[in-house]
């Protein structure tokens, strides 16, 4: 379904001049499975994603969805996709039907078939009681229902996560992990960043672990765990992530948000 | 490929094409959004509609205010002009001025004075509401310069509005005094200067206002007083006349008498189709500018951008709709502040009796005013489209403000131009975007029809260029993700002057480009300002054109190429050219001399050249003319086709056109070259000749052969006259010395039109094929430029 073959993302820093925020990464996603990014802050997560949802042009590389071309069929590649994430806000003037149905509308869905729909993820969403309430009144947790609301609303076949429990309570959070797997369970191919490694080892198929626009490695947990002699999730990515950097011979300030990737990062 | 892959790809194509449907829906949203926000709503419909009442009522509580205000004149020495006082001799050659009131009131200087005990004679005095006077006979008062210090004091502090001092030069007139002498004494001598401040009875026959230039109230007293004067010593002279016998017709051989053949309509056409045009579009503008921030900064900022843009929305439908909410509130506005003006304006001058010629102004007629709302239109598109443009440049709502600002103020002077006097629609104004079309607006509400449809393709034509470039614009910023996702929060200025010296390149970039474009520009700007006169000497004259050549032109230019590439060779574009190429070249020089002749020609019909303009050449022209032939090509030819080449079709081009948008590059050079001329009229050749030296130095990748023409058309323009004058045979089958100095015969100019076209054409397909930047610039721009191109192979270039 997702398949991304040497991707490569050069941005132009003041200081370090041409900066690479994802050099040359491929992986594949399959239907029915939930793919996990997995990186610390700065790793160049939302800038792969970034691409795959077409708002930003990869420097090189092929990324397809369902066999269009992210670069060069983005609208093909829009109607196929779902994405979610710190970034994507909500309209504070609008209320939560509104926006779920004036974007169900953009997906080309008829006025009745964009209602029908709305009761089904309303209800299925447990969105009910805000549906009246403008965007600018709404909690994180409602605003975050909303988001994904708008993303489910046409259906798509391809759904992408970045990081999308940043900054939802505990309850919230569980929540959404539900409708992830629910959402696996029907077929969906899904793609999930995160730091956060639990989150991971709960939810993921396979996972890809970035560092510095880099995968350092990528599989299913147990594949991982065999492969670098770990049975402990943290140890590994610590591991992972020290080793590369030794090579690298670069400063140990991993966490450091790095200038110019886009500004999500920083935020968190 | 396969059937399927075949299908995909055919449907991908068919689905970037733009659907109403979404614009529809785009701007559906918008337009509730921007409904549903109070702070948009109050400066768009309720401040327009608030405004002009309020500010009316204000108008009209001053207006009755001023004419509330009680003027108080003091006047000394009332003996002399006072009727029916027994206190003193009348003297009968004197026609009397005031009349006293009240024998028993006396004036207390020191409070505010409101009653006053004289008043002028009711058949001098025409209006005497709010006048208070309050006399002084000469025998009430001191010492001269005692009575000189209180007047003035009296005036400064505002005791009295302005005082009168009759007593000197009335009576000692006398009337043996021819009466002309009197008049002009009384006439000349009226404002109160410095230097007669001294009220010695010595300067005879004057009378003296005293009045404060810094008081209104004084100035309008004084006005009041003047004209009772005026009126006084009118009859003063017809009496005297008439003592004399002579007739009063004499003085009158004739009357004048206007005559409006405009109709009353026309005539209230006329002030409110200078007036209401420019309401409209400033208004037009500022309600385009607060929806443009707050959809596309005001966005960003809340992040529903992004959101908007994964949705399967079309850049260009994005655009559109939100073009079209942003235009609606701009016409809104435009409109409602129009209407509302109107309605209280018309109201307000009803009350205050003002307008042309004194009649009201009555409302004005509505019909030829829907051409202004057909011609709001066009131009509330352009801004708008400018406006989001630039918003979309903007990451906040507060950056939105500080850039669009400057687009106001660029803007501005268009909107503020038809309401010069004099600017009516010709061939010229209407080529002027927004000026022309306000022009024309003006003329089919004042109903000059044929002239409107004269000028009307050119201003469509013009407009619609503007337009369609403002939107292309406003698509591209849409377009390009570092206007979209860029963060310049980091910006330092270590770190960049480190990054222009590390991340040097071959050539310069667009940015370094453009730089070098606005610091020449501003360069030359300042540098005309220090030439003040016009060199007599040959050696004058080479440092007026050596030091904006090669101080103001070239050596920023050669201290970029420096300082800031790898290579002078490469950034300058001074590249080898194909040697058979250069008779083409070469040709083309002297071919479109004739043509540059024309066009130069028929812009100063356009646009003539101010008279003093014209005399302040002349010397130039006739030093040149005087000069040694070879120095004055040398000056005139070699050194700025080298500086400006170098410059323009060099760095400047060279940067550009690394760009990806070679078109652009010329464009924006031309534009440059252009303004660096300085005189309007240059500017427009220089613009149209740099467009093709610039498609020169494209297709041949080089500079050179742009110095080569340059060098010949600036040499040929100062050399045509001697050329005639060695009276060669053949040269005198082209050139002719006519009245304007030494012309083409038209044969030659129609004929170099072909030879251009041939050489053209000829330059054209012989460098078909041949790369015009450098190919390792091309790599270098791969990855940094804007768009990347998704090519695996050119992932690690090597510089």
């Amino acid at each position: 379904m997702i398949q991304v073959q040497h991707l490569t993302k050069v941005y132009e820093d003041l200081r370090r001049g041409k900066f690479e925020a994802v050099s040359s990464i491929s992986f594949t996603v399959a239907p029915g499975e939930i793919f996990g990014l997995l990186g610390p802050n700065g790793a160049g997560k939302t800038t792969v994603l970034r691409i795959l949802s077409t708002v930003l042009q990869p420097t090189s590389g092929i990324a397809t969805i369902d066999g269009y071309d992210v670069a060069h069929e983005p609208t093909m590649v829009r109607r196929r996709i779902g994405f979610v994430s710190n970034n994507t806000a909500i309209y504070d003037r609008m209320t939560a039907w509104e926006m779920v149905a004036y974007f169900g509308r953009l997906h080309g869905l008829s006025l009745d078939a964009v209602n029908a729909r709305l009761e089904v993820l309303f209800e299925q969403l447990r969105m009910n009681e805000f549906r009246d309430v403008p965007g600018g009144k709404m909690s994180t947790g409602m605003r975050q229902k909303v988001s994904i609301a708008r993303a489910l609303v046409h259906d798509p076949p391809v759904l992408i996560f970045d990081e999308a429990t940043l900054g939802l309570d505990v309850l919230v959070a569980r929540n959404l992990l539900e409708v992830i797997r629910q959402l696996r369970d029907t077929g969906k191919c899904l793609i999930f960043s995160t730091h956060i490694m639990s989150e991971v080892e709960r939810l993921c198929d396979r996972t890809a672990i970035m560092h510095h626009g880099r995968i350092l490695d990528s599989g299913t947990l147990p594949e991982l765990f065999e492969r670098h002699q770990k049975s402990d999730f943290e140890e590994l990515f610590f591991d992972l992530l020290s080793r590369h950097e030794a090579d690298e011979s670069l400063p140990a300030s991993t966490a450091t948000p790095t200038l110019n990737s886009p500004p999500i990062e920083a935020i968190a | 490929m396969t059937i399927d892959s075949q299908q995909k790809r055919l449907q991908a194509r068919l689905a970037n094409r733009p659907k109403w449907q979404s614009i529809g829906l785009i701007y559906a949203r918008e337009m509730r959004d921007q409904l549903r926000d109070r702070r948009t709503l109050f400066t768009i419909i309720v401040l327009p509609i608030m405004l002009y009442p309020v500010v009316g009522m204000l108008l009209m509580q001053m207006a009755q205010f001023t004419r509330a205000h009680t003027t108080s004149v003091c006047i000394l020495g009332v003996e002399q002009v006072t009727a029916s006082d027994d206190s003193t001799p009348w003297r009968s050659n004197t026609p009397p001025l005031l009349r006293r009131l009240d024998a028993d009131a006396q004036p207390n200087p020191t409070t505010a004075p409101l009653g006053g005990n004289y008043e002028f004679l009711p058949d001098i005095a025409g209006e005497q509401k709010n006048l208070a006077l309050f006399g002084y006979p000469s025998s009430a008062l001191g010492e001269p310069d005692e009575v000189a210090r209180q007047v003035t004091s009296w005036v400064r502090d505002g005791v009295f509005d302005c005082v009168l001092d009759v007593r000197a030069g009335i009576g000692q007139t006398n009337g043996s005094t021819t009466a002309t002498a009197a008049s002009d004494q009384t006439a000349g001598k009226l404002p109160g200067e410095p230097d007669t401040m001294n009220l010695d009875a010595t300067d005879v026959g004057s009378v003296k206002v005293f009045f404060n230039i810094a008081s209104d109230p004084s100035m309008v007293a004084r006005g009041r007083i003047e004209s009772v004067l005026n009126r006084w010593r009118g009859t003063w002279v017809r009496d005297r006349l008439h003592d004399a016998g002579v007739e009063l017709s004499v003085l009158d051989p004739f009357q004048i008498q206007g005559i409006d053949i405009a109709p009353k309509r026309t005539r209230e056409t006329a002030f409110w189709s200078k007036i209401l045009p420019f309401i409209m579009l400033v208004w037009a503008m500022t309600g385009a500018f607060y929806p443009a921030i707050d959809l596309v900064a005001g966005e960003k900022e809340r992040g529903t951008l992004e959101t908007l843009l994964c949705s399967p929305a079309l850049r260009s439908e994005i655009v559109w709709g939100k073009l079209g909410a942003v235009m609606s509130f701009s016409m809104l506005t435009a409109v409602l502040n129009a209407v509302s003006m109107l309605l209280t304006s018309v109201l307000v001058f009803q009350q205050m009796g003002i307008g042309p010629g004194g009649t009201s102004m009555g409302t004005p007629p509505l019909a030829p005013m829907l051409w202004l709302l057909v011609a709001l239109v066009p131009l509330s598109a352009l801004f708008s489209a400018l406006a989001l443009a630039v918003a979309a440049m903007a990451r906040s709502s507060k950056e939105g403000q500080y850039y669009l600002m400057p687009l106001m103020m660029m803007t501005l002077p268009l909107v503020m131009l038809p309401m010069l006097p004099g600017m009516v629609l010709s061939v010229g104004t209407s080529l002027i975007p927004v000026t022309g079309m306000f022009l024309l607006v003006r003329s089919l509400i004042e109903g000059h029809f044929a002239d409107a449809l004269l000028h009307l393709p050119i201003v469509v034509m013009v407009t619609g260029l503007c337009l369609t470039t403002a939107m292309r614009w406003a698509q591209r910023q849409f377009e390009t993700e570092s206007v979209l996702f860029g963060d310049g929060d980091h910006w330092e200025l270590g770190a960049w002057m480190r990054h222009l010296w590390q991340d040097r390149q071959r050539a310069a970039t667009p940015t370094l480009a453009l730089a070098c474009g606005v610091i020449v520009l501003v360069g030359l700007f300042f540098g005309k300002l220090v030439i003040t006169e016009i060199p007599q000497s040959m050696s004058g004259l080479s440092r007026l054109i050596f030091f904006p050549q090669i101080g103001l032109i070239l050596a920023p230019t050669l201290l970029m190429a420096t300082m800031m590439t790898t290579s002078l060779k490469s950034s300058l574009r001074i590249n080898s050219v194909p040697w058979r190429l250069w008779p083409i070249i070469a040709l083309l020089g002297f071919a479109l001399h004739p043509l540059h002749v024309q066009l130069a020609t028929w812009i100063s019909t356009l646009y003539p050249l101010s008279p003093e303009a014209i005399a302040a050449m002349t010397p130039f022209a006739n030093q040149l003319g005087s000069a040694n032939w070879l120095g004055v090509l040398f000056l005139m030819a070699v050194v700025p086709a080298v500086c400006e080449e170098l410059t323009f079709r060099g760095f400047i081009f060279g940067g550009l056109a690394r760009n990806q948008s070679p078109l652009r590059a010329i464009l924006v050079t031309a534009i440059m070259f252009g303004i660096s001329h300085g005189v309007l009229q240059q500017s427009i050749t220089a613009t149209i000749v740099g467009l093709l030296l610039g498609w020169i130095a494209l297709r041949t990748g080089s500079v050179l052969p742009g110095i080569l023409i340059h060098l010949t058309l600036n040499g040929m323009s100062v050399s045509m006259e001697r050329i005639a004058d060695l009276n060669v045979p053949v040269i005198n089958q082209l050139i002719y010395v006519g009245a304007d100095g030494a012309q083409y015969l038209p044969l030659y100019s129609a004929m170099a039109l072909i030879f251009t076209m041939t050489c053209l054409l000829s330059l054209y397909r012989r460098t078909q094929g041949t790369g015009s930047i450098h190919p390792l610039d091309r790599i270098a721009d791969r990855v940094s430029g804007p768009q990347p191109v998704v090519d695996p192979a050119v992932t690690n270039p090597t510089i």
